[in-house]
C-alpha cells in the first residue's frame, strides 16, 4: 500500500471508514441477535410454565434432562442423518447445474436457470402437499412403481420411518438445490473471463480447468454454502413439520422441530426449549468452525 | 450502462426503503383495515397498533380459525346481538390459521408478561384450556358476571371450561360423536345400520372384515398420528388416559383393551389407519375409499364434500366393549375473555345473549352458515334442528347430535391430554410394526411420564 | 475466421453441450412438475384435487371467486410487497455495506468480529423469539413494517455472502480510485457497487424469497387481520375442519409468482453470461 504518498492521516481515514460500515450491521445483530440470546440462555436455566419461570434445581436441570430425553436424542441422530446424506448430494448437484448453466454457448440458458430454481420459490405449502400426495400410498409414485412392476403392492412411503426419511432427503434436494446454485452462478459471475482463457492457452481441459480454477476460485462461496447447508439442515423445521409431522411416531422428527413442539404446542417447557437450543447453537458452532478452519483461508 | 441502472436501483431502493418506514411509522397504515375495520381504529389509538384489544365501547375483538366453520357462527352472533341489543355493536373477528395460533398467541404474550396484545376474547380449544388457565392464570377472566344458565349445556361439554367450580368458557361447537355409515354399502355387504348400532367392537371388526371383503371399502379410517380414535373408544367407556390423581395410566387394562381392538381392526382390513390428518380427510373420506367415518361431529362437512354420495349416509353411536350404545366427545371449543378485554360487561353481556343461549337466533344461523352444532339443549331443540338433512337420508341428525351430546360421559381431563394421545398414537404404530402391546405400552407410559416431569 | 469455420465450430459446440441439455432438461421438469400440479390444482374443485386429478380443470373462476370473496387477496399482497420489498433494500444495503468494510479493510479485529457474528445465525429461530417479541411489543412496533422487518435487516448469512464474494473484488482499483481522489464511501457506490451486481442480484432474490415465505416471526407479531401477509393467508386456507383445495392452490399460486417473477428479473443480472461480469 503507497502510504507515503497517501499521508498518514489519510490511511487512519481509511480504517475508520471500514468500521463505519460495518457498523450498522453489527449493531442491529447485538441488539436483534445477541441480545435475546442472552435472554434465552438465562431462560434455559429456569423451569415452569412460561409466565412464571423459577430458576431450575440444580441450576443445570435442563441440561441434565436431554441425558434422558430419548426423543430429543432421537431427533439429534435424525438431523444428523440428514444433514449427513442430503448436504453432499445437495451441493454436488448445485455446483454442477451452475458450471452447466454457465456455459457461453448454452441455449435456452434463462429458461433452464429459472426452471432449477422454481422448487425453492414454490410456497411450502403446495410443495408439503405435492410431496405427500406424490409419495402417498395411492399415489403417483406407488403407481408407477407398481405399473413398472418393481413393487408388488402399494407402499406406505410416509408411514413406514425408513422411506419416510427418505423421502425427507428427496424432498430437502429437490427443494434446495436450484437455491445453492444461485450462489454458486453468482460467484462464477465474479470470476474474470480471463482466468479462464489463460487456463484455455495453457492447455487445460474442462475438468481440469474446473478442478484446478474454478474450484479454488469459487472456494469462499462453497465454504458459505456448507455453513448455510450445516446450520439450515441442523435447524431443519419444515419439513419434518410439513411432510411427517415427525412421524410415524416420532420416528423422523427434527431437532428444531421438538424444541418448536416444546416452547408453543400445548405444554410449553420453554426453559428446556431454550437449553435444547442452546446444544443445538453448539453443534452448529462447531462444524461451522471446523468448516471455516479447512476452508477458509486467505492465500 | 448496466453499472448506471444497478445504481440508480440502488439509490432508488435507498430513497424508497427510507419513504417506506417514514410512512408507515407516520400514518401507521398497518393497524387499519381496507374495510369497515378502520372505524373501530379512532385518530386518538392509531399510534398504539399493538393492542388489538378493542377501546371503543361497542366493539370487542375475537380470535377464531376457521372460516367454514367457527367464524360463520360468529358472525351469526354478531348479527344476533346487531338486532336484538345493540346496533351499533361490532365484533373484529381476527382469523387465525388453526387453533393452536391462539394457544401459541396466548403463550406467547403470557411468555413476554404482555397481555395487552390480546383480543378481548379467543376462541379455545377445550382439551386445551385446562392447561392454559393452570399455567397463565392471570391471562383469564372469569364469567361468574355473565348471565347464562350454565344447566342448560351439556355437563361433559362444562366440565372443560369449568376449572375448580368456577366458569372460564361459553361453550361453541359441540364436539359430540357420531358414527356415520353408508348404507348403500353396508347393504351390499348384507346388513344394516342397525347391525352396527349397539354392537362391541369384536362383532364390529367382523361386520368391517367381511365389508372389505365384499365391497373393498374399509368400514373406518383414522389419522394415525393424531389419533382421535382411542381417545374416543375410551371415552365410550366411561374411562380415561389418567387415574383420578391425573397420573396417566397408559399400561391399564383399559388402554390396552382399546389398543388391542384398533390393531386388531387394522390387520382384519375394517380400519385403515392413514398416516396423518390431511391423508385421513382428503384420501380416505373424501377420496371415498370408506363406508364408515367415526368422529367429532365437525367431521360432516368433510363427508359432504362429496356430492355423489347424498343420501346415502345416515348417522349412528359408536361400538363399545361391552356393546352398549357408546357415546364420546372430541374437539370442540369455547369462547373466553382474556385478561386484557376491558369492557368485560359487554364481552358478558354479548356471550350471554348469544352463545349462552340467550337466543336460538346465534345458533341457528350459525348452523346454517357453518354447520356448528350447539351445546345448548335449549337452542337444540329448535325447528332448525329437527330438520330432515338429505345428505344424511332425511335423518334430523342435528337433533339426533344435540340428543347424543348428553349421554356423553364425563372423564378425568389433564393438561397432557395431547401429549397422552400421541404416546398411544405411537405404541399404536410400533404394534403395528411390530412391537409387543405390553412393552409398547409401557414405553409410551415412561415417555408420557418424562414429558410430564415425573 | 470465415463464415463457415465458424458455423461448423458452432455445432461442434453444441453437439459437445448434448448431455448437458438432456441432464437440464430432465432436472428442470422434475422441478417444474409441483408448479405445473399447482397450476392445474387451481382450476379443479377440492374432491378431483384430493383423489390426484393432474389435468387442468374448469373450476378456476369459481376458486378464484371463492378465494376473493372470502379472503382479502390483494390486502395481504399488498402487505407482503410492503414489507418484503422495504426488508430487500434495508438488508442490502445495510450488509453489503458490511461484507465491503469487512473484506476489503479486513484486519485480525474484524476478522474475529465477523466470526463472532456469525454465531448468530446458530441459534435457533424459536428460542429468541419470544425475547424478540418482548421487545417489538415494548418497541410498540407491532403489526407494523418494523416489526415485520427489524429483525431481518442484519443478517449474518447476507454480510456473510457479501464478504465471501467480494474476495474475488480487485483491489487494485481501489488503490487506484483513491489515486484519483475518490473517498471511501465514493469507492463503495462507484467501483464496489456496479462491480459486485451479480451478488447485489442474488442476494435480493433470496432476501425477497425469504421475506416474502416468512411465516413464523410475522405470525407471531402480526397480530391484526389487515397487516396479514401472503403465507398467513395461506395457511388460513390450508387449516380448518374442511380445506378447499382448489381454492388453496388458487392462494398458493398468487403467493408463488411474485418470487417467480422477481427471480426471473434479476437472474439476468446475475447470470448475463460471462462477458460483462468485471467492466
Amino acid at each position: 500500500m503507497n502510504t507515503k504518498k497517501n499521508g498518514f492521516g489519510l490511511l487512519a481515514k481509511q480504517r475508520a471508514a471500514g468500521w463505519a460500515f460495518l457498523t450498522p450491521a453489527t449493531l442491529l445483530i447485538f441488539v436483534m441477535s445477541f441480545y435475546p440470546m442472552v435472554q434465552a440462555f438465562i431462560m434455559s436455566l429456569k423451569t415452569g410454565s412460561s409466565a412464571n419461570m423459577q430458576w431450575g434445581s440444580p441450576i443445570t436441570y435442563n441440561y441434565a434432562r436431554m441425558f434422558q430425553d430419548k426423543l430429543f436424542q432421537r431427533s439429534i441422530g435424525n438431523t444428523f442423518l440428514y444433514l449427513i446424506i442430503e448436504v453432499p448430494i445437495m451441493l454436488i448437484f448445485a455446483v454442477l447445474l451452475a458450471q452447466l448453466l454457465n456455459e457461453k454457448h448454452l441455449k435456452f440458458k434463462g429458461f433452464f436457470r429459472t426452471c432449477v430454481f422454481l422448487p425453492c420459490a414454490t410456497s411450502l405449502v403446495s410443495y408439503a402437499l405435492i410431496f405427500k400426495s406424490l409419495f402417498a400410498t395411492q399415489g403417483l409414485i406407488n403407481t408407477v412403481l407398481v405399473s413398472l412392476g418393481i413393487f408388488h403392492e402399494n407402499y406406505n412411503f410416509l408411514g413406514t420411518p425408513a422411506s419416510a426419511k427418505a423421502v425427507i432427503i428427496i424432498a430437502l434436494i429437490w427443494r434446495w438445490t436450484g437455491y445453492n446454485m444461485v450462489f454458486y452462478l453468482a460467484g462464477l459471475q465474479n470470476i474474470e473471463y480471463s482466468v479462464y482463457e489463460a487456463a484455455k492457452i495453457d492447455g487445460a481441459t474442462g475438468w481440469k480447468t474446473f478442478w484446478y480454477v474454478t474450484v479454488p476460485l469459487l472456494k469462499p462461496v462453497i465454504v458459505m454454502t456448507f455453513i448455510m447447508s450445516i446450520n439450515g439442515t441442523l435447524q431443519l423445521f419444515d419439513e419434518s413439520v410439513n411432510l411427517t409431522k415427525g412421524g410415524p411416531a416420532n420416528t423422523t422428527i427434527t431437532m428444531s422441530h421438538y424444541i418448536y413442539n416444546n416452547s408453543f404446542d400445548g405444554v410449553a417447557n420453554f426453559g428446556y426449549a431454550c437449553a435444547m437450543s442452546f446444544v443445538v447453537f453448539i453443534m452448529v458452532a462447531i462444524l461451522a468452525a471446523i468448516n471455516m478452519k479447512v476452508g477458509d483461508t486467505r492465500d | 450502462m448496466k453499472r448506471k441502472v444497478v445504481s440508480v436501483l440502488l439509490a432508488g431502493a435507498m430513497a424508497l426503503s427510507l419513504t417506506a418506514c417514514g410512512g408507515s411509522n407516520g400514518s401507521a397504515p398497518a393497524s387499519t383495515g381496507n374495510d369497515g375495520a378502520a372505524a373501530t381504529d379512532s385518530a386518538a389509538t392509531q399510534a398504539a397498533t399493538a393492542d388489538v384489544a378493542s377501546e371503543d365501547e361497542h366493539t370487542l375483538s375475537v380470535y377464531a380459525w376457521d372460516k367454514n366453520f367457527n367464524i360463520p357462527a360468529l358472525k351469526a352472533a354478531e348479527a344476533d346481538y346487531q338486532k336484538n341489543v345493540d346496533p351499533e355493536f361490532k365484533l373484529n373477528i381476527i382469523e387465525q390459521s388453526q387453533s393452536s395460533d391462539v394457544e401459541t398467541a396466548i403463550t406467547t404474550a403470557a411468555s413476554a408478561g404482555d397481555f395487552s396484545t390480546l383480543p378481548d376474547i379467543v376462541l379455545f380449544q377445550d382439551h386445551w384450556i385446562q392447561n392454559f388457565v393452570t399455567n397463565y392464570p392471570d391471562a383469564w377472566k372469569d364469567l361468574s358476571a355473565a348471565d347464562i344458565d350454565w344447566s342448560d349445556f351439556g355437563a361433559e361439554k362444562l366440565s372443560y371450561s369449568t376449572i375448580n367450580d368456577v366458569h372460564y368458557g361459553v361453550p361453541v361447537d359441540n364436539g359430540t360423536v357420531i358414527f356415520a355409515y353408508r348404507t348403500d354399502l353396508l347393504e351390499a355387504a348384507g346388513y344394516s345400520i342397525d347391525d352396527v348400532t349397539g354392537v362391541t367392537w369384536d362383532k364390529w371388526i367382523e361386520i368391517g372384515s367381511d365389508v372389505y371383503e365384499k365391497t373393498g371399502k374399509y368400514l373406518l379410517s383414522m389419522d394415525g398420528d393424531g389419533n382421535d380414535l382411542p381417545y374416543m373408544m375410551l371415552q365410550a367407556e366411561g374411562k380415561s388416559q389418567f387415574d383420578e390423581n391425573g397420573d396417566p395410566q397408559l399400561t391399564s387394562e383399559d388402554v390396552k383393551a382399546v389398543v388391542d381392538v384398533i390393531t386388531r381392526a387394522q390387520k382384519a382390513n375394517a380400519l385403515y389407519l392413514a398416516n396423518d390428518w390431511s391423508d385421513y380427510t382428503d384420501q380416505t373420506i373424501v377420496g371415498d375409499m370408506v363406508a364408515g367415518v367415526m368422529n367429532g361431529n365437525w367431521i360432516i362437512p368433510t363427508i359432504e364434500q362429496v356430492a355423489e354420495n347424498s343420501g346415502k349416509w345416515e348417522i349412528t353411536t359408536c361400538p363399545t366393549l361391552t356393546g352398549a350404545e357408546g357415546y364420546a366427545s372430541n374437539g370442540g371449543s369455547s369462547l373466553y375473555v382474556t385478561a386484557n378485554c376491558k369492557n368485560t360487561d359487554l364481552a358478558n353481556d354479548f356471550l350471554a345473549k348469544t352463545f349462552g343461549a340467550g337466543s336460538t337466533e346465534t345458533y341457528d344461523a350459525a348452523l346454517k352458515n357453518g354447520g356448528v352444532i350447539t351445546c345448548s339443549t335449549k337452542a337444540g331443540s329448535s325447528d332448525v334442528y329437527n330438520e330432515g338433512v338429505e345428505y344424511f337420508n332425511n335423518q334430523a341428525i342435528y337433533s339426533t347430535i344435540v340428543e347424543f351430546g348428553t349421554h356423553v360421559p364425563v372423564v378425568k381431563q389433564s393438561d397432557f391430554h395431547y401429549t397422552a394421545r400421541e404416546q398411544v398414537a405411537a405404541a399404536i404404530q410400533n404394534i403395528l410394526g411390530g412391537a409387543d402391546i405390553d412393552s409398547a405400552l409401557k414405553d409410551a407410559q415412561d415417555q408420557l411420564m418424562f414429558a410430564m416431569g415425573k | 475466421m470465415t463464415e463457415t469455420k465458424f458455423k461448423k465450430n458452432k455445432s461442434a459446440i453444441q453437439r459437445r453441450l448434448i448431455p448437458s441439455y438432456i441432464f437440464l432438461t430432465f432436472w428442470s421438469l422434475i422441478s417444474v412438475f409441483p408448479l405445473y400440479w399447482m397450476i392445474t390444482a387451481a382450476t379443479n374443485t377440492t374432491v378431483e384435487v384430493a383423489r390426484g386429478k393432474i389435468w387442468f380443470g374448469t373450476n378456476a373462476a369459481n376458486n378464484f371467486h371463492t378465494l376473493i370473496s372470502q379472503n382479502d387477496l390483494w390486502g395481504s399482497m399488498v402487505n407482503s410487497f410492503k414489507y418484503s420489498i422495504v426488508q430487500t433494500l434495508l438488508c442490502l444495503f445495510v450488509c453489503s455495506l458490511a461484507g465491503f468494510g469487512f473484506e476489503l479493510y479486513h484486519d485480525k479485529t474484524k476478522d474475529k468480529l465477523f466470526a463472532f457474528l456469525l454465531l448468530a445465525m446458530m441459534v435457533p429461530q424459536v428460542a429468541t423469539m419470544i425475547p424478540l417479541f418482548r421487545m417489538a411489543s415494548g418497541m410498540k412496533i407491532l403489526n407494523s413494517v418494523w416489526g415485520f422487518i427489524l429483525p431481518s435487516i442484519s443478517t449474518p448469512f447476507m454480510i456473510m455472502m457479501f464478504r465471501q464474494n467480494s474476495r474475488n473484488f480487485p483491489v487494485d482499483i481501489m488503490e487506484a480510485a483513491r489515486m484519483d481522489g475518490l473517498n471511501e464511501i465514493e469507492i463503495f457506490f462507484r467501483m464496489y457497487l456496479p462491480v459486485m451486481k451479480s451478488t447485489y442480484a442474488a442476494a435480493a432474490v433470496i432476501t425477497f424469497m425469504n421475506a416474502w415465505n416468512s411465516y413464523l416471526w410475522p405470525k407471531v407479531v402480526m397480530l391484526d387481520n389487515s397487516a396479514q401477509t401472503m403465507p398467513m393467508l395461506i395457511a388460513n386456507l390450508a387449516a380448518g375442519y374442511t380445506v378447499d383445495y382448489g381454492v388453496l392452490m388458487m392462494g398458493v399460486l398468487f403467493c408463488s409468482i411474485p418470487t417467480m417473477v422477481i427471480f426471473f428479473i434479476l437472474q439476468k443480472q446475475f447470470a448475463e453470461g460471462i462477458t460483462g461480469a468485471v467492466k
